[in-house]
Protein backbone atom coordinates (compact mmCIF):
# COMPACT_ATOMS: atom_id res chain seq x y z
CA UNK A 1 0.00 0.00 0.00
CA UNK A 2 1.19 3.33 -1.04
CA UNK A 3 2.19 4.89 3.12
CA UNK A 4 2.46 8.41 3.59
CA UNK A 5 5.31 9.25 6.16
CA UNK A 6 4.05 12.31 8.26
CA UNK A 7 7.52 12.60 9.87
CA UNK A 8 10.55 11.33 8.94
CA UNK A 9 11.83 10.15 12.12
CA UNK A 10 11.04 9.43 16.04
CA UNK A 11 13.05 10.43 18.57
CA UNK A 12 12.45 7.69 21.57
CA UNK A 13 14.42 8.17 24.33
CA UNK A 14 14.93 4.42 26.26
CA UNK A 15 16.63 3.53 29.53
CA UNK A 16 18.41 7.67 29.17
CA UNK A 17 19.76 6.78 25.91
CA UNK A 18 18.46 8.40 22.95
CA UNK A 19 17.70 7.20 20.08
CA UNK A 20 16.61 8.69 16.30
CA UNK A 21 14.89 6.17 14.50
CA UNK A 22 13.42 6.31 10.54
CA UNK A 23 9.82 5.65 10.22
CA UNK A 24 9.23 3.21 7.60
CA UNK A 25 8.73 -0.58 7.05
CA UNK A 26 12.48 -1.36 7.11
CA UNK A 27 14.26 -3.57 9.53
CA UNK A 28 15.85 -0.81 11.70
CA UNK A 29 13.05 1.19 11.30
CA UNK A 30 9.47 1.87 13.29
CA UNK A 31 6.12 1.69 11.07
CA UNK A 32 3.33 3.56 12.23
CA UNK A 33 1.49 0.16 13.04
CA UNK A 34 4.23 -1.02 15.00
CA UNK A 35 3.83 -1.06 18.84
CA UNK A 36 6.18 -0.19 21.25
CA UNK A 37 6.53 -3.41 22.71
CA UNK A 38 7.32 -4.51 19.30
CA UNK A 39 10.17 -1.72 18.11
CA UNK A 40 11.50 -2.26 21.90
CA UNK A 41 12.23 -5.59 21.27
CA UNK A 42 12.60 -5.57 17.37
CA UNK A 43 14.26 -2.90 16.57
CA UNK A 44 15.97 -1.93 19.86
CA UNK A 45 16.96 -5.35 20.67
CA UNK A 46 15.43 -5.05 24.15
CA UNK A 47 13.92 -8.44 24.94
CA UNK A 48 13.43 -7.93 28.54
CA UNK A 49 9.59 -6.11 28.34
CA UNK A 50 7.67 -9.32 27.33
CA UNK A 51 4.64 -10.03 24.75
CA UNK A 52 1.97 -12.10 26.77
CA UNK A 53 -1.27 -11.19 25.31
CA UNK A 54 -0.59 -8.73 23.23
CA UNK A 55 -4.01 -7.73 23.92
CA UNK A 56 -3.18 -5.43 27.24
CA UNK A 57 -4.96 -7.59 28.96
CA UNK A 58 -2.27 -9.96 31.13
CA UNK A 59 -0.04 -7.18 31.59
CA UNK A 60 3.10 -8.46 30.76
CA UNK A 61 4.50 -5.65 27.96
CA UNK A 62 4.31 -3.15 30.77
CA UNK A 63 6.61 -0.10 31.01
CA UNK A 64 7.40 3.28 32.34
CA UNK A 65 6.67 6.00 29.38
CA UNK A 66 7.95 9.34 31.23
CA UNK A 67 7.24 8.00 34.52
CA UNK A 68 3.77 6.34 34.16
CA UNK A 69 3.11 2.26 33.91
CA UNK A 70 1.55 1.60 30.25
CA UNK A 71 0.80 -1.35 28.05
CA UNK A 72 3.37 -1.31 25.16
CA UNK A 73 1.88 -4.17 23.13
CA UNK A 74 -1.29 -1.66 22.65
CA UNK A 75 1.21 1.85 22.12
CA UNK A 76 1.84 2.86 18.72
CA UNK A 77 5.54 3.85 18.35
CA UNK A 78 5.36 6.28 16.83
CA UNK A 79 2.79 7.81 19.70
CA UNK A 80 5.76 7.88 21.93
CA UNK A 81 7.68 10.19 19.57
CA UNK A 82 9.47 12.58 22.22
CA UNK A 83 8.55 10.43 24.94
CA UNK A 84 10.91 9.02 27.58
CA UNK A 85 10.60 5.06 28.06
CA UNK A 86 11.96 3.12 31.26
CA UNK A 87 12.22 -0.91 30.57
CA UNK A 88 13.35 -3.92 33.03
CA UNK A 89 16.48 -3.08 31.35
CA UNK A 90 17.13 0.04 32.20
CA UNK A 91 16.43 -0.72 36.17
CA UNK A 92 19.09 -0.86 38.75
CA UNK A 93 22.70 0.94 39.17
CA UNK A 94 24.18 0.56 37.12
CA UNK A 95 21.42 -0.17 34.53
CA UNK A 96 21.30 -4.10 34.07
CA UNK A 97 24.66 -4.82 36.30
CA UNK A 98 23.52 -4.19 39.80
CA UNK A 99 19.45 -5.09 40.95
CA UNK A 100 17.03 -2.19 41.72
CA UNK A 101 15.78 -2.58 45.07
CA UNK A 102 12.74 -4.23 43.68
CA UNK A 103 14.70 -6.97 41.51
CA UNK A 104 16.64 -7.52 44.85
CA UNK A 105 13.02 -8.35 46.76
CA UNK A 106 11.47 -10.37 44.08
CA UNK A 107 14.57 -12.58 44.08
CA UNK A 108 14.57 -12.60 47.67
CA UNK A 109 11.04 -13.44 48.21
CA UNK A 110 11.42 -15.83 44.96
CA UNK A 111 8.69 -13.80 43.64
CA UNK A 112 8.41 -15.62 40.40
CA UNK A 113 8.76 -18.61 38.80
CA UNK A 114 8.93 -18.30 35.06
CA UNK A 115 9.48 -15.42 35.06
CA UNK A 116 7.94 -14.70 31.86
CA UNK A 117 5.45 -11.80 33.75
CA UNK A 118 8.31 -10.61 36.27
CA UNK A 119 9.37 -7.65 34.05
CA UNK A 120 6.00 -6.28 33.66
CA UNK A 121 4.96 -6.35 36.85
CA UNK A 122 8.29 -5.08 38.47
CA UNK A 123 8.18 -2.16 35.86
CA UNK A 124 4.35 -1.86 37.40
CA UNK A 125 5.64 -2.02 41.39
CA UNK A 126 8.41 0.73 40.51
CA UNK A 127 5.55 2.96 39.26
CA UNK A 128 3.53 2.44 42.04
CA UNK A 129 6.63 3.54 44.45
CA UNK A 130 7.44 6.28 42.91
CA UNK A 131 4.41 7.93 43.61
CA UNK A 132 3.57 6.00 46.69
CA UNK A 133 6.97 5.24 48.82
CA UNK A 134 4.97 3.44 51.39
CA UNK A 135 1.85 1.80 49.92
CA UNK A 136 -0.69 -0.37 51.82
CA UNK A 137 -0.84 -4.29 50.99
CA UNK A 138 -4.04 -2.98 49.09
CA UNK A 139 -2.57 -0.51 46.70
CA UNK A 140 0.23 -2.91 45.86
CA UNK A 141 -2.83 -5.46 44.96
CA UNK A 142 -4.62 -3.02 43.13
CA UNK A 143 -1.69 -1.36 41.37
CA UNK A 144 -0.78 -5.39 40.48
CA UNK A 145 -4.49 -5.88 39.51
CA UNK A 146 -3.55 -5.94 35.81
CA UNK A 147 -0.77 -8.69 35.74
CA UNK A 148 -1.10 -12.19 35.43
CA UNK A 149 0.98 -14.59 36.82
CA UNK A 150 0.29 -18.21 35.90
CA UNK A 151 2.53 -19.89 37.69
CA UNK A 152 0.44 -18.52 41.01
CA UNK A 153 3.36 -16.17 42.28
CA UNK A 154 1.24 -13.49 43.62
CA UNK A 155 1.66 -13.56 46.63
CA UNK A 156 5.20 -14.11 46.79
CA UNK A 157 5.33 -11.03 44.73
CA UNK A 158 2.87 -8.79 46.94
CA UNK A 159 5.41 -9.69 49.86
CA UNK A 160 8.38 -8.55 47.47
CA UNK A 161 6.87 -5.42 46.99
CA UNK A 162 6.58 -4.70 50.24
CA UNK A 163 9.27 -5.24 51.53
CA UNK A 164 11.10 -3.45 48.80
CA UNK A 165 8.89 -0.68 49.99
CA UNK A 166 9.90 -1.10 53.88
CA UNK A 167 13.83 -0.92 52.39
CA UNK A 168 12.97 2.11 50.95
CA UNK A 169 11.70 3.93 53.10
CA UNK B 1 -0.56 -5.54 12.47
CA UNK B 2 -1.65 -4.82 9.07
CA UNK B 3 -0.32 -1.65 7.47
CA UNK B 4 -1.72 1.81 8.31
CA UNK B 5 -0.90 5.09 7.84
CA UNK B 6 -0.75 7.28 11.20
CA UNK B 7 -1.34 10.82 11.31
CA UNK B 8 -1.37 13.26 14.03
CA UNK B 9 -4.49 16.05 14.27
CA UNK B 10 -3.37 19.56 15.70
CA UNK B 11 -7.26 20.24 16.21
CA UNK B 12 -10.48 18.91 16.23
CA UNK B 13 -11.27 20.69 12.87
CA UNK B 14 -7.81 19.21 11.57
CA UNK B 15 -9.47 15.41 12.55
CA UNK B 16 -12.85 15.92 10.80
CA UNK B 17 -11.08 17.04 7.46
CA UNK B 18 -9.00 14.13 7.91
CA UNK B 19 -11.57 11.91 7.85
CA UNK B 20 -13.56 13.49 5.34
CA UNK B 21 -10.61 13.11 3.28
CA UNK B 22 -9.44 9.70 3.69
CA UNK B 23 -13.55 9.07 2.96
CA UNK B 24 -14.45 6.22 5.58
CA UNK B 25 -10.74 4.85 4.92
CA UNK B 26 -9.82 6.62 8.27
CA UNK B 27 -10.09 5.81 12.00
CA UNK B 28 -9.45 7.62 15.08
CA UNK B 29 -7.50 6.90 17.48
CA UNK B 30 -7.49 8.09 20.97
CA UNK B 31 -6.36 5.51 23.92
CA UNK B 32 -6.39 3.06 21.68
CA UNK B 33 -6.86 0.51 24.15
CA UNK B 34 -10.14 -0.67 22.19
CA UNK B 35 -8.99 -0.11 18.22
CA UNK B 36 -5.76 -1.33 18.63
CA UNK B 37 -6.70 -5.02 19.77
CA UNK B 38 -9.59 -4.43 16.47
CA UNK B 39 -7.03 -4.22 14.20
CA UNK B 40 -5.00 -6.89 15.55
CA UNK B 41 -7.65 -9.31 15.57
CA UNK B 42 -8.88 -8.08 12.36
CA UNK B 43 -12.32 -8.64 13.51
CA UNK B 44 -14.22 -6.57 10.45
CA UNK B 45 -13.88 -6.95 7.01
CA UNK B 46 -12.90 -2.87 6.40
CA UNK B 47 -9.26 -2.06 7.36
CA UNK B 48 -8.71 1.21 7.90
CA UNK B 49 -5.95 3.05 5.95
CA UNK B 50 -4.66 5.39 7.98
CA UNK B 51 -5.16 5.71 11.69
CA UNK B 52 -5.71 10.04 12.98
CA UNK B 53 -4.34 10.59 16.41
CA UNK B 54 -6.60 12.84 18.40
CA UNK B 55 -4.00 12.37 21.36
CA UNK B 56 -1.72 15.14 19.51
CA UNK B 57 -5.04 17.55 20.36
CA UNK B 58 -4.39 19.99 23.10
CA UNK B 59 -6.31 20.88 26.04
CA UNK B 60 -9.46 18.19 24.99
CA UNK B 61 -8.22 16.31 28.38
CA UNK B 62 -9.22 18.80 30.35
CA UNK B 63 -11.65 18.15 33.69
CA UNK B 64 -13.12 21.13 34.46
CA UNK B 65 -15.32 22.09 37.65
CA UNK B 66 -17.97 25.39 37.52
CA UNK B 67 -20.51 26.54 39.53
CA UNK B 68 -22.98 24.38 36.64
CA UNK B 69 -21.06 21.41 36.68
CA UNK B 70 -18.36 19.48 35.38
CA UNK B 71 -16.91 19.63 32.01
CA UNK B 72 -14.43 16.69 30.91
CA UNK B 73 -12.68 16.74 27.54
CA UNK B 74 -13.08 13.48 25.83
CA UNK B 75 -9.47 12.93 25.73
CA UNK B 76 -9.36 12.90 29.87
CA UNK B 77 -7.84 9.47 31.11
CA UNK B 78 -10.20 7.27 32.66
CA UNK B 79 -7.23 7.56 35.75
CA UNK B 80 -7.59 11.03 35.90
CA UNK B 81 -11.44 11.25 36.49
CA UNK B 82 -11.26 8.18 39.08
CA UNK B 83 -8.43 10.19 41.13
CA UNK B 84 -10.30 13.48 40.69
CA UNK B 85 -10.88 14.75 44.02
CA UNK B 86 -13.70 17.22 43.19
CA UNK B 87 -15.52 13.92 40.90
CA UNK B 88 -15.02 11.64 44.06
CA UNK B 89 -16.94 14.34 45.92
CA UNK B 90 -19.33 15.36 43.95
CA UNK B 91 -20.02 12.77 41.13
CA UNK B 92 -19.13 9.69 42.56
CA UNK B 93 -20.91 7.16 40.48
CA UNK B 94 -18.57 8.45 37.53
CA UNK B 95 -15.62 8.27 40.09
CA UNK B 96 -16.66 4.74 40.79
CA UNK B 97 -17.46 3.91 37.25
CA UNK B 98 -13.86 4.96 35.98
CA UNK B 99 -12.27 3.27 38.65
CA UNK B 100 -14.54 -0.18 37.43
CA UNK B 101 -12.46 -0.14 34.01
CA UNK B 102 -9.55 -2.54 33.22
CA UNK B 103 -6.96 -2.65 35.41
CA UNK B 104 -4.36 0.70 36.00
CA UNK B 105 -2.73 0.66 33.28
CA UNK B 106 -5.50 0.77 30.58
CA UNK B 107 -7.00 3.78 32.74
CA UNK B 108 -3.77 5.50 32.38
CA UNK B 109 -4.37 5.00 28.66
CA UNK B 110 -7.68 4.98 28.20
CA UNK B 111 -9.82 8.08 27.54
CA UNK B 112 -13.59 8.71 28.62
CA UNK B 113 -14.40 9.42 24.79
CA UNK B 114 -13.16 5.99 23.73
CA UNK B 115 -15.75 4.35 26.91
CA UNK B 116 -18.40 5.92 25.65
CA UNK B 117 -17.87 4.83 21.65
CA UNK B 118 -15.91 1.14 22.22
CA UNK B 119 -16.58 -1.90 20.15
CA UNK B 120 -18.94 -4.51 22.10
CA UNK B 121 -17.14 -7.36 23.67
CA UNK B 122 -19.37 -10.23 21.49
CA UNK B 123 -17.24 -12.89 21.50
CA UNK B 124 -18.93 -13.86 18.36
CA UNK B 125 -18.26 -10.19 17.02
CA UNK B 126 -14.62 -10.23 18.28
CA UNK B 127 -13.54 -13.37 17.14
CA UNK B 128 -10.07 -13.06 15.26
CA UNK B 129 -9.34 -13.37 11.86
CA UNK B 130 -6.06 -15.55 12.02
CA UNK B 131 -7.58 -18.21 14.18
CA UNK B 132 -10.07 -19.64 11.03
CA UNK B 133 -11.67 -16.24 9.74
CA UNK B 134 -13.55 -13.67 11.04
CA UNK B 135 -17.39 -14.44 11.91
CA UNK B 136 -19.41 -12.00 9.88
CA UNK B 137 -22.73 -11.70 11.83
CA UNK B 138 -25.72 -9.02 11.89
CA UNK B 139 -23.67 -6.27 13.48
CA UNK B 140 -21.19 -6.17 10.52
CA UNK B 141 -23.94 -6.31 8.35
CA UNK B 142 -24.04 -9.73 7.00
CA UNK B 143 -25.31 -12.94 8.49
CA UNK B 144 -27.40 -13.77 11.53
CA UNK B 145 -26.31 -13.37 15.40
CA UNK B 146 -24.39 -15.84 16.13
CA UNK B 147 -25.67 -15.50 20.09
CA UNK B 148 -29.10 -16.33 19.64
CA UNK B 149 -28.14 -19.77 19.08
CA UNK B 150 -24.56 -19.78 20.53
CA UNK B 151 -22.90 -19.44 23.86
CA UNK B 152 -24.83 -16.14 24.94
CA UNK B 153 -24.11 -15.99 28.92
CA UNK B 154 -22.72 -12.30 28.44
CA UNK B 155 -25.73 -11.33 25.85
CA UNK B 156 -28.23 -9.33 25.97
CA UNK B 157 -31.43 -10.11 28.39
CA UNK B 158 -33.44 -7.00 27.41
CA UNK B 159 -33.60 -4.32 24.34
CA UNK B 160 -31.50 -6.81 21.64
CA UNK B 161 -33.55 -7.26 18.95
CA UNK B 162 -31.51 -8.08 15.69
CA UNK B 163 -28.15 -8.25 17.43
CA UNK B 164 -27.32 -8.96 21.22
CA UNK B 165 -24.01 -7.79 21.98
CA UNK B 166 -24.15 -5.67 25.26
CA UNK B 167 -22.76 -1.96 25.67
CA UNK B 168 -19.88 -2.52 27.73
CA UNK B 169 -19.24 1.30 28.44
CA UNK B 170 -19.18 1.30 32.17
CA UNK B 171 -18.85 5.43 32.10
CA UNK B 172 -21.96 5.40 29.62
CA UNK B 173 -24.79 4.32 32.55
CA UNK B 174 -23.25 6.83 35.25
CA UNK B 175 -23.08 9.19 32.88
CA UNK B 176 -27.01 8.64 32.02
CA UNK B 177 -27.94 8.34 35.31
CA UNK B 178 -25.90 11.52 36.12
CA UNK B 179 -27.77 13.04 33.11
CA UNK B 180 -24.89 14.00 31.26
CA UNK B 181 -24.94 15.78 27.83
CA UNK B 182 -22.44 14.96 24.97
CA UNK B 183 -20.52 17.54 22.44
CA UNK B 184 -20.03 16.00 19.19
CA UNK B 185 -18.20 17.92 16.71
CA UNK B 186 -17.96 17.35 13.24
CA UNK B 187 -18.24 19.09 9.62
CA UNK B 188 -21.21 20.68 10.52
CA UNK B 189 -20.40 21.81 13.50
CA UNK B 190 -21.02 20.85 17.10
CA UNK B 191 -24.03 19.70 18.28
CA UNK B 192 -24.73 18.80 21.60
CA UNK B 193 -27.52 15.58 23.02
CA UNK B 194 -28.32 13.78 25.71
CA UNK B 195 -25.79 11.16 26.07
CA UNK B 196 -28.78 8.62 26.49
CA UNK B 197 -29.46 9.52 23.49
CA UNK B 198 -26.00 9.04 21.89
CA UNK B 199 -26.42 5.13 21.69
CA UNK B 200 -28.39 3.60 19.39
CA UNK B 201 -28.47 -0.49 19.12
CA UNK B 202 -25.78 -1.12 17.05
CA UNK B 203 -23.87 1.58 18.19
CA UNK B 204 -24.06 5.19 18.56
CA UNK B 205 -25.15 8.64 15.98
CA UNK B 206 -21.44 9.24 15.08
CA UNK B 207 -21.89 10.11 11.69
CA UNK B 208 -18.20 9.29 9.68
CA UNK B 209 -17.23 12.86 9.93
CA UNK B 210 -17.92 13.50 13.64
CA UNK B 211 -15.62 13.01 17.40
CA UNK B 212 -16.73 13.03 20.58
CA UNK B 213 -15.47 16.56 22.14
CA UNK B 214 -16.44 16.62 25.48
CA UNK B 215 -19.05 15.57 28.32
CA UNK B 216 -21.00 17.97 30.63
CA UNK B 217 -22.50 17.13 33.61
CA UNK B 218 -25.08 19.29 35.53
CA UNK B 219 -24.03 19.62 38.99
CA UNK B 220 -26.00 17.42 41.21
CA UNK B 221 -27.99 18.78 44.22
CA UNK B 222 -27.06 18.21 47.83
CA UNK B 223 -30.09 16.16 48.28
CA UNK B 224 -28.38 13.86 45.93
CA UNK B 225 -27.18 10.09 46.34
CA UNK B 226 -25.10 8.35 44.01
CA UNK B 227 -24.36 4.85 43.15
CA UNK B 228 -22.32 2.76 41.02
CA UNK B 229 -22.17 -0.91 41.53
CA UNK B 230 -20.67 -3.78 38.82
CA UNK B 231 -21.09 -7.21 38.98
CA UNK B 232 -17.91 -8.90 37.20
CA UNK B 233 -16.42 -12.65 37.13
CA UNK B 234 -13.20 -11.07 38.63
CA UNK B 235 -12.20 -7.95 39.57
CA UNK B 236 -9.66 -6.45 37.23
CA UNK B 237 -9.59 -6.34 33.61
CA UNK B 238 -13.20 -7.32 33.71
CA UNK B 239 -16.52 -5.95 31.64
CA UNK B 240 -19.82 -6.39 33.39
CA UNK B 241 -21.95 -8.56 32.95
CA UNK B 242 -24.00 -6.40 34.93
CA UNK B 243 -23.99 -3.42 36.34
CA UNK B 244 -26.11 -0.31 37.80
CA UNK B 245 -25.79 3.09 37.74
CA UNK B 246 -28.64 5.73 39.83
CA UNK B 247 -28.81 9.10 41.21
CA UNK B 248 -31.05 9.24 43.49
CA UNK B 249 -32.68 12.98 45.14
CA UNK B 250 -34.18 11.76 48.53
CA UNK B 251 -35.38 14.91 50.63
CA UNK B 252 -36.76 14.32 54.26
CA UNK B 253 -36.52 10.76 53.74
CA UNK B 254 -38.29 10.32 50.85
CA UNK B 255 -37.33 9.56 47.46
CA UNK B 256 -38.35 13.07 45.05
CA UNK B 257 -36.07 11.83 41.95
CA UNK B 258 -34.84 8.76 40.40
CA UNK B 259 -32.51 7.64 37.44
CA UNK B 260 -31.36 4.30 37.31
CA UNK B 261 -29.55 2.82 34.04
CA UNK B 262 -28.31 -0.54 33.87
CA UNK B 263 -25.40 -2.16 32.31
CA UNK B 264 -23.78 -4.80 30.43
CA UNK B 265 -27.79 -6.43 30.18
CA UNK B 266 -29.16 -4.43 26.66
CA UNK B 267 -27.21 -3.11 23.45
CA UNK B 268 -27.15 0.12 24.70
CA UNK B 269 -27.57 1.85 28.67
CA UNK B 270 -30.77 0.53 29.77
CA UNK B 271 -33.02 2.84 31.35
CA UNK B 272 -35.33 1.24 34.25
CA UNK B 273 -37.97 3.62 34.57
CA UNK B 274 -40.21 1.43 35.67
CA UNK B 275 -38.28 1.14 38.78
CA UNK B 276 -38.13 4.63 38.72
CA UNK B 277 -41.54 4.73 38.79
CA UNK B 278 -42.06 2.55 42.03
CA UNK B 279 -39.08 4.47 44.17
CA UNK B 280 -40.37 8.02 43.37
CA UNK B 281 -42.01 10.31 45.99
CA UNK B 282 -42.09 7.00 48.36
CA UNK B 283 -39.65 6.22 51.27
CA UNK B 284 -36.70 3.96 50.03
CA UNK B 285 -37.45 0.64 52.41
CA UNK B 286 -36.48 -2.68 52.08
CA UNK B 287 -39.86 -3.81 50.41
CA UNK B 288 -39.68 -0.86 47.45
CA UNK B 289 -36.69 -1.64 46.77
CA UNK B 290 -37.32 -5.42 46.37
CA UNK B 291 -40.61 -3.52 44.50
CA UNK B 292 -38.03 -1.77 41.58
CA UNK B 293 -36.11 -4.96 41.54
CA UNK B 294 -38.46 -7.01 40.16
CA UNK B 295 -39.81 -3.82 37.90
CA UNK B 296 -36.44 -3.63 36.83
CA UNK B 297 -36.28 -6.62 34.78
CA UNK B 298 -40.27 -7.03 33.83
CA UNK B 299 -39.96 -7.72 30.20
CA UNK B 300 -36.56 -9.19 30.04
CA UNK B 301 -36.20 -11.79 27.72
CA UNK B 302 -33.14 -13.75 28.15
CA UNK B 303 -31.89 -15.97 25.77
CA UNK B 304 -30.81 -19.74 26.65
CA UNK B 305 -27.62 -19.43 28.68
CA UNK B 306 -28.07 -15.71 30.44
CA UNK B 307 -31.24 -15.60 32.32
CA UNK B 308 -29.04 -15.61 35.60
CA UNK B 309 -28.41 -11.67 34.88
CA UNK B 310 -31.68 -10.94 35.70
CA UNK B 311 -31.15 -12.59 39.26
CA UNK B 312 -27.96 -10.53 39.47
CA UNK B 313 -29.47 -7.40 38.42
CA UNK B 314 -32.67 -7.41 40.82
CA UNK B 315 -29.90 -7.95 43.87
CA UNK B 316 -27.71 -5.09 42.14
CA UNK B 317 -30.70 -2.95 42.14
CA UNK B 318 -32.09 -3.56 45.64
CA UNK B 319 -28.30 -3.13 46.94
CA UNK B 320 -27.66 0.09 45.14
CA UNK B 321 -31.01 1.39 46.44
CA UNK B 322 -30.89 0.60 49.95
CA UNK B 323 -27.14 1.87 49.85
CA UNK B 324 -26.35 4.46 52.37
CA UNK B 325 -23.45 6.93 51.37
Amino acid sequence: MSYVKEKATITLTVNGETHELEVGPGPSQVAPWHTLAQTLRETLGLTGTKIGCDHGGCGSCTVLVDGKAILSCITLSVECDGKSVTTIEGLGSPPGRAPDPIQQAFIDHTAFQCGFCTPGIIMASKALLEKTPSPHESEVKDALSGHFCRCISHYHVVRAVMAAAKKGS
Amino acid sequence: MMPFDHVNAGSPGEAVDLLTSYGGKGRLIAGGTDVLGILKDRILPDYPDVLINLKTIPGMDSIKESGEGLNIGALAKLADIASSPEIKAEYPALSLAAESVASPEIRTMATIGGNLCQDVRCWYYRYPHHMGGRMLCFRKGVGPCYAVKGDNRYHAVMGGKKCFAVCPSDTAIALCALQAKISIFGGEGTRTLPLEKFFTPMGNVLRSNELVKEILIPKPTQETRQAFIKFTERKPVDFAVASIACVLEILGGRCMDARIYLGGVAPMPWHAEAAERIIKGGSLDDPTAEEAALASVAGAKPLKGNAYKIEIVKALVKRALLRRQ
